[in-house]
């Protein structure tokens, strides 16, 4: 089909979503490099509220320890704020490039992928430093360090996964963000966050694991917090859960690809 | 006869009909509930057309509105697929297609030059040497570092133009685009244009301007309802057309009598 000057189909990809990833993170920080940093405040003010709430309750569950139970409260809230932050942007993202895609022969996934490489970008500069940290400081192992970005890449495929799929279905049906919405707050609210998963009953603790933020988040936490070895079946896990979800996001993607440019 | 650079084979084009569809996932699920749900229809664009372009030809495409010709270009361009049929086309496309589509009107000028470059297909490399090329060409020296939401329109289509064709291209597409500017920058416009038309750029064009097309193309397509009416020598197409608009005239007033 149609050659290019900058080489292989390939390079010309990587060539498109570096140059709107930057497009998407100087839109995002015009020029100021703790804009990324800026980032780390709503976690910081969240957990200081629900500490100051819920610690007396729920720190027994904890070790006794109010510093962990805040800890795990921060490791929760910035896995979830990253994942819906990252699918939010990218759900209006294919509409939002359709003018484009309507002038230039561009492949349509470079819009919704640069949203969330764009937010990773965030995530790996302003806080993985953050969680290396605290995983030097409490957990006390230092190789821990190296383990954190296994959950921290199934995170992101699982993020790209519904980044697909939710962009996809926006070009479709514009009512989506108030159901997506929904969707969101129902995850946030089925990961043991800011509550131990101690007390949800037994019966409704299984159905947690559906949630695929919860293997995710729960191995940060292992990683960044105990001195022991952390459970790899439960990163395992994570990350064939991100995969399925990222195979199922790209299929639905793939196969609404041509019908795109009918409806953006 | 050479080997063509771009071929269309029997290509019909099919579009979803996007005006009689409602966006809105809640009423398309309360519709099919309540059993009013009407199946998204597909209306024919472009049909069986088929279609060599040699190297260095200059292509004019005519027609009334509607008739898809800027479909056929998307087509070329490889931006649509087509439902059946095959494009195939060899060597590096640039669109000139409404100029300044790609522009980010909050980012300042010179970074919108190295985006719509990179977009266009060339590298980032490339285009931040470029840039001090397109400001001159453009007139906007003294913009580098404004927001493009700042530049007046024809300051943004005459960036737009100069990015576009700072690139070689093989093929050029052209969508309407001769008139963008003040008189000054329409001549400037024209030389580098020119410059592709005594080099060997295939160009395609759709244009309402007949004349131009009648002296500025060797050959010229005209479309009717997405299909070929005619193909051949600009002169004639350009002739065959214009009768058929008479005799269309003709026949409304005949019809009011």
């Amino acid at each position: 089909m149609t050659g290019n000057p900058s080489g292989t189909a390939g390079s010309r990809f990587y060539e498109l979503v570096h140059i709107l990833t930057l497009r998407n993170l100087k839109v995002r920080y015009r020029g100021s490099v703790l804009g990324i940093y800026w980032s780390l405040l709503n976690p910081i003010i969240m957990t200081a509220v629900y500490s100051a709430i819920f610690s007396a309750t729920f720190q027994r569950y904890y070790q006794g320890s109010a510093l962990r139970y805040a800890l795990a409260v921060f490791i929760g809230l910035v896995a979830v704020n990253f994942f819906s932050a990252a699918t939010t942007q990218a759900l209006p993202a294919l509409v939002s490039g359709g003018m484009l895609l309507n002038k230039i022969k561009l492949p349509p996934a470079i819009f919704p992928l640069s949203m969330v490489v764009a937010q990773s970008f965030q995530l790996v500069v302003g806080i993985l430093p953050a969680l290396a940290i605290i995983t030097v400081l409490i957990a006390r192992v230092p190789y821990h360090v190296l383990l954190l970005p296994l959950p921290i890449a199934a995170l992101i495929i699982l993020s790209l996964g519904v980044a697909f799929f939710v962009s996809s279905l926006y070009v479709f049906f514009r009512d989506i963000p108030y159901l997506y919405e929904l969707v969101t707050f129902l995850l946030w609210l089925t990961v043991p966050i800011f509550y131990p998963v101690a007390i949800v009953p037994e019966q409704v603790r299984s159905f947690l694991w559906l949630n695929p933020l919860y293997p995710v988040i729960e191995s940060l936490r292992q990683i960044a917090l105990d001195g022991t070895m952390p459970d790899f079946r439960l990163m395992g896990i994570a990350g064939l859960e991100s995969l399925g979800v990222l195979a199922v996001g790209w299929l639905v993607f793939v196969a609404n690809r041509r019908k795109f440019m009918d409806f953006v | 006869m050479p080997d063509p650079v771009v071929a269309l084979r029997n290509v019909s084009l099919e579009r979803w009909m996007r005006d009689e569809y409602a966006y809105d996932l809640k009423n398309q699920i309360f519709s099919i509930l309540e059993g009013r749900h009407q199946k998204q229809t597909r209306k024919a664009v472009l049909s069986e057309i088929d279609l060599e372009i040699t190297r260095g030809e200059k292509v004019g495409v005519i027609g009334p509105n509607g008739a898809g010709k800027s479909t056929l270009l998307k087509t070329i361009c490889g931006i649509l697929y087509p439902t059946r049929g095959e494009v195939s086309t060899a060597g590096n496309i640039v669109p000139l297609l409404e100029l300044g589509a790609g522009f980010d009107p909050d980012l300042p000028v010179v970074e919108n030059i190295i985006l719509y470059g990179v977009l266009l297909g060339s590298s980032r490399k490339v285009m931040i040497e470029k840039v001090p090329g397109v400001l001159e060409f453009a007139e906007l020296q003294n913009y580098g570092s404004v927001p493009v939401k700042v530049l007046s329109s024809g300051m943004a289509a005459r960036l737009g133009f100069a990015i576009a064709t700072d690139v070689q291209p093989d093929i050029l597409i052209l969508d309407e685009v001769l008139s963008i500017g003040d008189e000054h920058f329409k001549q400037k416009c024209r030389r580098r244009l020119d410059r592709f038309w005594q080099e060997h750029v295939t160009v395609v064009i759709v244009s309402h301007e007949l004349e131009f097309i009648r002296q500025a193309c060797d050959r010229a397509i005209w479309l009717e309802n997405g299909r070929v009416a005619f193909d051949g020598p600009a002169r004639e197409a350009v002739a065959r057309y214009l009768s058929a608009i008479e005799r269309q005239a003709m026949e409304a007033i005949a019809s009011l009598r």
